[in-house]
């Protein structure tokens, strides 16, 4: 590509595209002839997957790919036979090295309005440099293969790199990434300052800032592996598990209350912890995969492999009236399908619900062979229940303890209730208490709790047996009262322990039926389950089970799930994937800046066992990551987004995440794992209002509100109003997007929870007498960025701080206010005036650029 | 020489800028609709802006007020006059009306329905002569502006996908709609306030209101600044945007200007354009500050026009006030504002709070007209009045008991209008059978007037494009044709 650059043909044609179109049309043929020699003598052979497929699926499947229905004179060209083979109209679509007699090249190249392909009227035609390389391709033999991701990765050979002064490549990523900048023209970026790195990676890797103490230990070691030193340090802190749940979270929708009308609250926390829980014990993704996919199906599955099949049932849940239970169903079998083809798979399925993809070789029959895996559960699809069956009581330690003791209570009065009812309701034995003689003649809602063993009956059913014989029958009543009591107890012990809902198939087999364009009132074929044909021929299912699923995504057969995991961790750490479209990696998905090193990185993956840890202390570690993110004027131009690498990354960071960041710099932060999700300062009325007052806003108090954004409770329906640019939690989303609106301003600015932490930052700037304002300033940048300010930015504050004193001064009452917003108490003994000018000051360094960033 | 080779050339030119951009289909509308384009914008998606074969379109309207009504309004009772449906009141419905249609699961089967007379009488309005139901005087008094749309269909029996639908495009949630649509192509016209807004309101003591969910403003997957920004029923109008307690203009000036000052320092250390974004983020926050608060302001309407949109205009969160505060927001150059009024779903309430769900949107819905009308704004603004769907001609409930009367939601036949902004004044486009069972004269699909919308506002709704999974997605899906007979 180096001679693209140097010659830039193409770059000149765009140029030239204002001139008169006579002249344009003779400097297309001309370059048209000129490209294809240029290309055919100067270029190495076309990589069909990757130059030929994608033209191809972009340009021609739509009428001559993969789905049927759509396919136009029956011409198919994403398959050798199709396009080798005689057409309906005789001719040939694709002769090998024959270009000018192949029907495919001369519709391309036809002036006809009638004949030329792709029709005009598509909008999409090729490029002179489009059409030439399908020519070389034809010329060189029309070379037929894979879509590259539908290819097992092999280990590609680490290109050799010159060792190149500061920017010597580390460890195998900078081969990789090097070798292309080379092949560009371009230089790395030397390291970033230590201050710069120390930060970039404590936030990648916990999502918080380093603490002053912890950035001084960085920049004191004199080690030469006091980098590694520090990565291993974080990768070891509980923190970063609760970092890495959170892009978890958004792949699986997770959220605490149902969506749609009615939006109940759930218990699916406890899945939430696990998911915490497992990247800090590091468990390998291969596992994590198949507890999370068919944990239920191990042989004697325990507590928290079941519960990690909470992954599937994170899903929204219906309680529409008027909706039909089998409607609400199926809406979830294509939910749990199309979030597991998107996190593993990186496929786009939800194109296959109505009909044959039109891109990927994906059928709709593929589609409803993967739903099948999911529609074995018992889930009926009726109601809005949050906790629907199967489901799985999760109580802490404590709670269990207690259940004991109550469920052995209520076992008890159970039995000295049966023992009283078989000398009052005499009957043969095996019969219940409402088939005695005795109760024959008593009314109907009398004789129905009866029907039950005492331990089984509802407090209401016990109640109205207490009402009937509390005059006649003051003994009875005494035992019945005895045992409510222990009924209640124990129900309402229950109804505080959390519930997730789980997965757990059925004995008898359901049949799944294909439905017709996706509706669940048109019931096709009946399928089997089976996986994706395009990507898993072959591959024998043994159990016919989600376990099968679950294996297949994880064996080495697969040639997916290793690079679509690889690239998402890279995306988290980046800012965007090796693949851009992390969603997507069909053939319309964007192609890997950097295909070698994606296959290597996946193949190590896998070699490593699957190790998480692993992996990300390789990426952080890489000289690629350590790079300054600083960008030269002439770099920025090149690659304003940086996919090539010779710069550091650098990037607004996701809002959740400044959340806890300026929490943590103020030293707010409520550092507790896991449990019930909490409601911190939200504007009064925003559920009240989206909900007509069904759901009211009760804010927590206390250390709740400080806690990590990861435990924020999540309305399904509307989401906290203090993150933006974030997954809705509605479906699964891999990729968020990175905006920038005056809203986010507004936010982080005026929001109770980061002016109450700019005042208790101000706090900490104000400890300590007869300091001199600059050592304050550089307290201030310190908790927030890290660094000390430099003498530009240390005047630009003071001078703003005396200011902010001087009108603070003027209106007390000003003061007193601001020093007022949020709960946490105000320090003693302060100079409100003082504090309220600092509180300021420290507001304007939470929203510098540099604050807001990962730099 | 062949137009088609200009486009090559101009296409090949986009593939070589790069395919990495976002903005580029707005790139291409800037200049369709005559705005200078954006020097150094990101080049389009393939496919997308390409222009070829069409002349310009000069629009017709220059900004969208959408009053959309939740929960499917009567059609039969309000706007689509059926003399044969007072005739046979209380007769079952016959067989060949139904023809194999599917209705939602509180109907069932449509076996033995009995047809309901409209509940109030239906005269013939102004000059152009459209029927209107006394239930609406004062849109019956503005007939004459209006277009009304009486053979709208659709696919969606249930509220949210049919909302779903009308809005975006699309059944499931997800996609991105109109008003975002409108905002990635046009953007807007002021840098003061959000392109698109959306209010939502529900009248007081509605049993049944839908709920307002997120994705009927929602930009998909199109860049998230173009989603709707939601102004609230009470309280501030847009989270957040009052300064803290204690926090004056003039220390907010101060601190934006250290901030700004601040991070100039750092742009010109680490070079990001990143960092040059986040200072005009921060002042257009601090505009906003300003001129939403402005906006809210109505101290200084004069009584005459705040009678047009009646007795609740000047409480917040209401319908009648949200209507006013479309006009002041298109004026002050926001592209489309949604104005989104639960509680149509009438079941049980034809002869209840059907009466309060007119007196709280009639006389507001036809004071916008008027006003914009009287300020000249009518002729370049379109007004579109309607919902998701429409409601049987068969009764929900029993004869017997009155004041339970209902309809079920009716998917094949609804009424919408539409006012100013190129769109025919006092014509009625369409027809249904005579008991306003199906569209049968020139019917018109959500899709067909979606395209028709867009149309309007000088946008060819095939062209408007977003490339997402490898496919390029449009507000249309694959559907779509203009109502030509509605085109002023």
């Amino acid at each position: 590509m180096p001679l693209l650059k140097t010659l830039d043909p193409l770059k000149w044609v765009g140029k030239k595209a204002q001139q008169p179109l006579f002249f344009q049309f003779s400097q297309r043929l001309f370059l048209l002839g000129f490209l294809s020699l240029w290309l055919t003598n100067a270029r190495a052979a076309i990589d069909f997957s990757r130059e030929i497929l994608p033209l191809l699926s972009d340009r021609c499947f739509a009428c001559h790919g993969p789905d049927e229905k759509a396919r136009k004179a029956g011409l198919r060209l994403d398959q050798p036979e199709g396009a080798l083979g005689k057409g309906k109209s005789g001719e040939v679509a694709v002769i090998p090295k024959q270009a000018a007699r192949s029907e495919l090249f001369r519709r391309l190249i036809s002036t006809d309005p009638d004949e030329v392909m792709p029709p005009p009227k598509s909008n999409h035609p090729l490029s002179a440099q489009q059409v030439a390389l399908i020519r070389q391709w034809i010329e060189e033999g029309a070379i037929w293969g894979k879509h590259w991701a539908y290819v097992l990765p092999q280990r590609p050979r680490v290109p050799p790199v010159a060792s190149q002064g500061s920017s010597e490549g580390r460890n195998p990523i900078d081969a990789f990434i090097q070798a292309r900048l080379t092949q560009e023209g371009l230089s790395p970026s030397p390291e970033a300052t230590r201050a710069t790195l120390v930060r970039r990676v404590t936030l990648d890797l916990t999502g918080l800032p380093p603490t002053p103490s912890e950035v001084a230990s960085f920049l004191e070691d004199p080690a030469a592996h006091a980098f590694e030193r520090l990565v291993d340090r974080l990768l070891a802190s509980r923190r970063y598990g609760e970092r890495m749940a959170w892009d978890w979270l958004e792949a699986a929708r997770y959220a605490d209350s149902n969506g749609y009308q009615g939006d109940s609250d759930r218990t699916m926390w406890p899945w939430r912890d696990w998911v915490v829980e497992a990247f800090n014990e590091n468990m390998p993704f291969d596992q994590f995969t198949v507890w999370q996919i068919a944990g239920d199906r191990l042989p004697a599955a325990t507590q928290n492999q079941r519960i990690a099949t909470g992954f599937l049932r994170n899903h929204m849940i219906n309680g529409e009236g008027g909706r039909i239970a089998e409607e609400n169903r199926i809406d979830y079998l294509f939910d749990q399908t199309e979030t597991v083809a998107t996190v593993w798979l990186g496929a786009t399925f939800n194109c296959t619900r109505c009909h044959d993809h039109k891109f990927d070789p994906h059928t709709q029959r593929d589609y409803f062979r993967l739903l099948a895996f999911f529609d074995q559960t018992i889930v009926d699809g009726g109601g809005g229940n949050p906790q629907s069956p199967p489901n799985l009581l999760v109580p802490s330690l404590d709670q269990a303890e207690k259940l004991k003791r109550l469920t052995s209570d209520l076992e008890l009065a159970s039995e000295v209730t049966a023992h009283f009812e078989g000398a009052k309701f005499v009957r043969a034995k095996g019969k219940s208490a409402d088939e005695s003689p005795s109760t024959q003649d008593l009314p109907k809602e009398i004789r129905e709790p009866l029907k039950a063993f005492p331990r089984d009956r509802s407090v209401a059913g016990i109640e109205k047996l207490m009402a009937h014989w509390k005059e006649s029958d003051p003994g009875y009543f005494k035992v019945l009262d005895s045992l409510r009591d222990r009924r209640r107890g124990r129900d309402s012990l229950e109804q505080s322990i959390p519930k997730v809902m789980v997965m757990d198939d059925m004995k008898t087999p359901r049949t799944t039926r294909m439905l017709e364009r996706g509706s669940y009132l048109k019931l096709g074929p009946a399928v089997s389950v089976g996986l994706p044909s395009a990507i898993a021929s072959g591959v024998p299912l043994t159990q016919s089970n989600r376990l099968d699923l679950a294996r297949w995504l994880v064996s080495p057969e697969n040639p997916l799930t290793a690079r679509v995991s690889v690239n998402r961790l890279w995306q988290g750490l980046f800012g965007v994937g090796l693949v851009k479209t992390s969603e997507d990696f069909g053939v319309q998905g964007e192609k890997p800046s950097h295909p070698d090193l994606l296959d290597w990185l996946a193949v190590d993956f896998v070699a490593s066992g699957w190790d998480v840890k692993r992996l990300m202390r390789l990426m952080v570690t890489s000289a690629t990551y350590r790079q300054s993110s600083r960008i030269a004027a002439t770099l920025l131009e090149r690659d304003p987004e940086n996919r090539l690498l010779a710069r550091g990354p650098r990037y607004r960071m996701p809002s959740w995440m400044i959340r806890d960041v300026t929490l943590a710099a103020a030293g707010l932060l409520t550092e507790r794992v896991g449990g019930v999700a909490v409601r911190t300062y939200q504007p009064s009325g925003v559920w009240e209002e989206a909900t007509f007052g069904n759901k009211r806003y009760e804010q927590d108090h206390g250390d709740s509100l400080y806690r990590r954004s990861l435990y924020i409770f999540w309305r399904r329906i509307l989401g906290p109003t203090l993150f933006f640019d974030v997954a809705s939690r509605q479906s699964c989303t891999v990729r968020t997007p990175r905006t920038n609106v005056p809203l986010h301003a507004l936010l982080t600015l005026n929001d109770t929870g980061f002016v109450e932490a700019s005042r208790v930052l101000a706090e900490h700037a104000l400890e300590g007498v007869d300091l001199a304002e600059a050592t304050r300033v550089d307290r201030v940048f310190k908790a927030v960025l890290g660094r000390n300010a430099s003498s530009e930015e240390r005047s630009v504050l003071l001078r703003g701080l005396a200011g902010h004193r001087v009108r603070f001064a003027a209106n007390l009452k000003a003061a007193d206010a601001l020093l007022g917003v949020g709960e946490r108490a105000v320090m003693a003994e302060v100079n409100p005036v003082e504090l309220a000018a600092w509180t300021v000051v420290c507001s304007t360094v939470l929203n510098l650029d540099e604050a807001l960033s990962k730099e | 020489m062949d137009p088609r080779i200009e486009h090559r050339l101009r296409l090949t030119r986009r593939t070589f800028l790069g395919r990495t951009g976002t903005g580029l289909g707005m790139a291409a509308l800037a200049g369709l609709v005559g705005h200078p384009p954006l020097i150094g914008a990101p080049a389009a998606e393939t496919g997308q802006g390409s222009l070829r074969g069409r002349p310009h379109q000069i629009p017709k309207a220059k900004r969208v007020i959408y009053l959309f009504q939740n929960g499917a309004p009567t059609h039969v009772d309000l706007f689509d006059y059926k003399p044969k449906l007072q005739a046979l009141h209380g007769k079952p419905l016959p067989a060949e009306y139904v023809g194999g249609r599917r209705f939602s699961t509180m109907t069932g089967k449509t076996d033995g329905k009995l047809l309901l007379a409209p509940v109030e009488p239906f005269h013939q309005r102004g000059q152009s002569g459209a029927w209107v139901s006394q239930f609406l005087p004062y849109i019956a008094r503005q007939a004459d502006d209006l277009c009304f749309v009486k053979s709208l269909h659709t696919d969606s029996v249930n509220h949210a996908p049919g909302i779903s639908l009308m809005l975006s495009g699309a059944e499931i949630p997800g996609r991105p709609t109109l008003g975002a649509w409108l905002t990635y192509g046009l953007g807007g016209d002021t840098e003061n306030l959000p392109a698109f807004v959306v209010m939502t309101s529900v009248s007081k003591g509605t049993s049944c209101g839908q709920i307002f969910y997120d994705f009927y403003w929602g930009s998909g997957f199109l860049p998230s600044r173009y989603q709707g920004v939601k102004f609230r029923g009470s309280g501030e109008p847009v989270l957040y945007l009052s300064n803290p307690a204690g926090i004056d203009p003039a220390t907010r000036r101060a601190q934006l200007d250290d901030l700004a000052e601040l991070n100039a320092l750092k742009f010109r250390e680490q070079g990001d354009p990143e960092t040059a974004a986040r200072i005009a983020q921060y002042e257009m926050a601090f505009r906003m500050q300003t001129s939403v608060p402005e906006l809210a302001d109505i101290s200084s309407e004069p009584k005459s026009v705040l009678d047009l949109y009646g007795p609740s205009v000047k409480e917040q969160g209401t319908f009648a006030y949200n209507c006013l505060m479309a006009r002041r927001l298109i004026e002050r150059g926001v592209r489309c504002v949604q104005v989104m009024h639960a509680g149509w779903d009438q079941h049980n309430s034809l002869t209840t709070e059907l009466y309060t769900q007119c007196r709280d949107t009639d006389q507001p819905s036809a004071g916008l007209v008027a006003d914009l009308k009287q300020r000249g704004l009518l002729e370049d603004t379109l007004v579109i009045w309607g919902g998701e769907f429409g409601r049987t001609p068969f009764i929900q409930g029993s004869l017997d008991d009155r004041k339970r009367w209902g309809r079920d939601h009716h998917p094949y036949a609804f009424t919408s209008w539409m006012a100013g902004g190129g769109v025919k004044a006092g014509l009625s486009y369409g027809e249904t059978d005579d008991l306003g069972m199906n569209a049968v004269k020139d019917p018109v699909h959500v899709h067909d007037l979606q395209a028709t919308l867009l149309h309007l506002m000088g946008i060819d709704h095939q062209q408007l494009t977003y490339r997402f999974q490898g496919r390029d997605f449009r507000l249309t899906d694959v559907h779509g044709k203009v109502v030509e007979g509605i085109l002023g």
